[in-house]
Formats: C-alpha cells, sequence, structure tokens
C-alpha cells in the first residue's frame, strides 16, 4: 500500500510538472505568435480577445438553453412520437393479418362444410329418388298386376257368359228347327261339352 | 466613450450599397487616410457583438417558439432543425459516438461565426474580420479542447500523450522534443483558427474596398458611388458559411483526437 500511495504521489509531481512545463512552453509559443505577427503588421489586443473569449464563454449557455437542449427534446421526442406510431401500424398491420388469416381459415372451413353440406343433400336427394322411384315402380306394377288381373277375371266372365249365350243360341236354334223344347239339363250339357271340346281343340 | 475614440461610426455604412455621401468618400480616401485601416475602437466592437449576439438570441428566441409543434412549421424553427441536425451528425461523425455532448459548443462557434459573417456582408467592421476577437474565439476553443483531454486521459495521459511513444535511455531527450514540438503545434492552434478566419474575412472585405473604390465616380460636386464589390456577394455568402464549417469543423477534429480514447 505505502509503494502504491508513493507512487501516486510521484506521478501527480510529474504530471504537474509536465502540465506546467506545457503552459509554459504554450506561453512562449503565443508570444513567438504575437510577436511573428507584429513583424507582418498585425497587431493582437490580448484583453479584446480575452473579452471575446468571456462573451463566447456567456454565448454557450445561451445556446446551450436557447438552441441545443430544447431542440433536441423536441426531435427527440418527435422521433418517439413516430416510433410509437410505426410500432402501432406495424401492431395494427400484424393484427389485421391475423384477422384475415382467420378470415380465410374461417371461410374455407365455411366452403368446405358446405361443400359437405351439399354432398350430404345430394346423397340424400339420391337415396330419396331411388326410393321414390322404387315405391313407384313396385306400385306401377301392383297396378298393371291388378290390371291384368281384372282383366282375366272379366275375360274369363265374358267367355262364360258367351259360352252360356252360345249354348243358349244354340238350343233355341235347334229348338226351332227340330220344333220341340230342348232346354233339358241334358242338352245344354251336351252343348257345353261340344263347344269345352271345340275350344280344346281350337 | 474614450473607448469609442479613434474611429469613426460613419465606417459602419453598408459597404455593399451605399451610394455617395461619406461611404463614397471613405471608399475613395479612407484608406489613404487611415493607413489602409477601419479599426474601431474597444466599445464599439463590444457593441457590435452585442448586436450579433442579440440577433442571435432573437433568432433562437422565434426559432424556439415553434418547438412545440409536432411537425415545425416556422421556417426559422425548419431552419434551425436542419442547422442542429447538420451539426449534429458533423459531430457524431467526426469526434465520435460521444460527440453530441459537444453540440452546444459547435452550435456557439457555428452560430457566432456565421452570424457576424451575414454581419459583415452589410457593415464596414465585423467581429470575424477582427484578429483579436478571432484570438478570442481560438483560445476558447483550444481551452476547451485542452480541458476536455484533461477530463478524458486525466493530466499525466493528456500530457502524456504529447511525448510520443515511450523511450528509455538516451532517446529520452527525443521523447522531449517530441513534447516541445506538440506543445508548440498545440499553441499554433490557435494561429490556424484566428488567423484563417481573420484572412478570409478581412481579405474579402479588402477586396470589396478595392473594387467599390473603382467605381468611384466624380459628377462636379456631387459624388456618385458604384459598387462593384457587389458582385462578390454569392462568394462572400458562401465564404460564411464555408468559414463557420471550417472552424467548427476543425474544433470537432481536435475534440476528437483528444477524447477517441474514451470509447475504447
Amino acid at each position: 500500500m505505502a509503494n502504491h500511495e508513493a507512487e501516486a504521489k510521484s506521478g501527480n509531481l510529474a504530471a504537474s510538472l509536465i502540465g506546467g512545463l506545457a503552459v509554459i512552453g504554450a506561453g512562449i509559443a503565443i508570444q513567438g505568435f504575437v510577436e511573428t505577427l507584429k513583424l507582418g503588421d498585425l497587431t493582437i489586443n490580448i484583453g479584446q480577445s480575452l473579452s471575446m473569449a468571456g462573451v463566447v464563454i456567456l454565448l454557450f449557455p445561451v445556446v446551450k438553453l436557447f438552441f441545443t437542449d430544447p431542440l433536441g427534446a423536441a426531435i427527440h421526442e418527435r422521433n418517439s412520437q413516430l416510433e410509437a406510431t410505426f410500432t402501432d401500424a406495424e401492431n395494427l398491420r400484424t393484427e389485421m393479418q391475423k384477422m384475415r388469416s382467420d378470415y380465410e381459415t374461417k371461410l374455407t372451413a365455411a366452403e368446405s362444410k358446405a361443400r359437405e353440406e351439399i354432398q350430404t343433400a345430394i346423397k340424400d336427394a339420391q337415396a330419396l329418388r331411388q326410393t321414390i322411384m322404387s315405391e313407384a315402380t313396385e306400385r306401377a306394377d301392383e297396378l298393371v298386376k291388378k290390371a291384368q288381373a281384372e282383366i282375366e277375371s272379366e275375360k274369363a266372365k265374358l267367355i262364360v257368359e258367351l259360352r252360356t249365350k252360345v249354348v243358349d243360341l244354340s238350343l233355341a236354334a235347334a229348338e226351332k228347327v227340330i220344333g220341340e223344347n230342348m232346354d233339358t239339363e241334358k242338352n245344354r250339357r251336351l252343348v257345353q261339352d261340344f263347344i269345352n271340346n271345340v275350344e280344346v281343340a281350337r | 466613450m474614450d473607448l469609442l475614440q479613434g474611429w469613426n461610426p460613419g465606417t459602419i455604412l453598408p459597404n455593399l450599397l451605399a451610394w455617395g455621401g461619406g461611404a463614397a468618400e471613405e471608399a475613395a480616401h479612407g484608406a489613404a487616410e487611415h493607413g489602409g485601416k477601419h479599426e474601431p475602437g474597444f466599445g464599439w466592437k463590444m457593441l457590435v457583438v452585442a448586436i450579433i449576439i442579440g440577433l442571435i438570441m432573437g433568432l433562437l428566441t422565434v426559432a424556439r417558439s415553434g418547438y412545440k409543434e409536432r411537425v415545425f412549421k416556422n421556417p426559422i424553427t425548419q431552419c434551425a432543425e436542419q442547422l442542429f441536425l447538420f451539426l449534429q451528425q458533423l459531430a457524431l461523425g467526426i469526434i465520435g459516438k460521444h460527440g453530441r455532448k459537444y453540440l452546444p459548443m459547435v452550435a456557439t462557434y457555428w452560430l457566432f461565426i456565421f452570424v457576424s459573417c451575414i454581419f459583415g456582408l452589410f457593415f464596414d467592421w465585423t467581429p470575424t474580420a477582427d484578429l483579436s476577437l478571432n484570438l478570442g474565439l481560438a483560445i476558447t476553443a483550444i481551452a476547451y479542447v485542452q480541458w476536455e483531454g484533461i477530463r478524458t486521459n486525466g493530466i499525466a495521459g493528456h500530457f502524456g500523450h504529447f511525448a510520443g511513444p515511450k523511450l528509455g535511455g538516451i532517446m529520452v531527450i527525443v521523447s522531449g522534443m517530441i513534447f516541445l514540438i506538440e506543445i508548440i503545434s498545440e499553441a499554433m492552434k490557435l494561429l490556424s483558427l484566428s488567423l484563417r478566419l481573420y484572412g478570409n474575412i478581412h481579405g474579402g472585405h479588402e477586396v470589396l474596398l478595392n473594387l467599390n473604390q473603382l467605381g468611384a465616380l466624380n459628377f462636379g460636386p456631387h459624388e456618385a458611388y458604384i459598387p462593384l464589390g457587389g458582385l462578390l456577394l454569392p462568394i462572400k455568402l458562401l465564404t460564411c458559411l464555408v468559414q463557420a464549417l471550417v472552424f467548427t469543423l476543425l474544433f470537432c477534429v481536435y475534440i476528437g483526437l483528444v477524447t477517441s480514447h474514451e470509447e475504447h
């Protein structure tokens, strides 16, 4: 510790000596400068120079107070506001992009859902159509069958009626020919058998 | 009033636009009568300096009234903003990242020199055309540079740089010589700053005065005056800008040299 203090003291002493030498050297140089100017018919009034230096020293805080400090603060504030505005705009842009992305996702989902629903509806409609068509076909077949049965029934009925009529006519004709009543049960059966045989032969 | 003795306030007349009268006479004969010099007294000098400071304060006050607006609409505020940004860029570019804290000093020099030079476009004398007052500006600049150097590197560190690299043995003599040369070099920065400004502005005035003398006319009892020096107005306006820039640029360079170790 003692060594450090001694070194510091010697360092300060050396610095003071160097500073003193520097001041003396500068003084000599300035004196030389003034003398040189005198040779060139240029005179310097050191008092006026020091007065001017005082004026500059007084002007310095005025410039600092009226110019650099307030204007620097105003520019800094404006830049801060601009940065804040840009940040806000950037945030809004990010938010808008997110909203747009969400909207697009929702739109895509809605489109997909709508497409699915349409497909389902189409399938349902097709199934319904198939059902209706098969029902209609069945119904038509039933109606056709029923109609055919009715036709067959009517046909059979008519045939029976026609046979009866033919028998009656035949008997009536034969009665006219032989002049007797031939409307006996036996005759009738004979005619009927004949007609049946004819029908079979046909 | 003793301060005003020895200087004719009539010489504070527009040397660009004056026609006839005292200005013409002064232009034609003044140089011979006063040995080519129009040296005002200390009082008049300080009066002009005060007027210039008043102009600066007036402009800054007008500019300041527009700082509260979000977008600066006042033209003077807009000019102040552009000047601020320009000087800030200059300080940051030359001194480094820590250059912003020297901005008030840089702005002080720029404003004073520029307004003084503009004042000198219309009047016969201006502070920047005076070697003594320019030396005052240079003294503050160099003193501030040395102060900042000492504050950044310490006394030993700052003056130690003047001795160059550490040499041992007999080579210490070389270090001593380097130290002496550096001290003279630092002192000569006063010459560099003050004489350059003085030479440019005063030289411009002298050229203008001689051109005006070429335009002096005599019509019997009446005297007329063609301000040929007015032709120099554009180049003198450019000189105002350049000289303000050069002074502040050199100041920034000097500050940058002594404080560049601050970033390491």
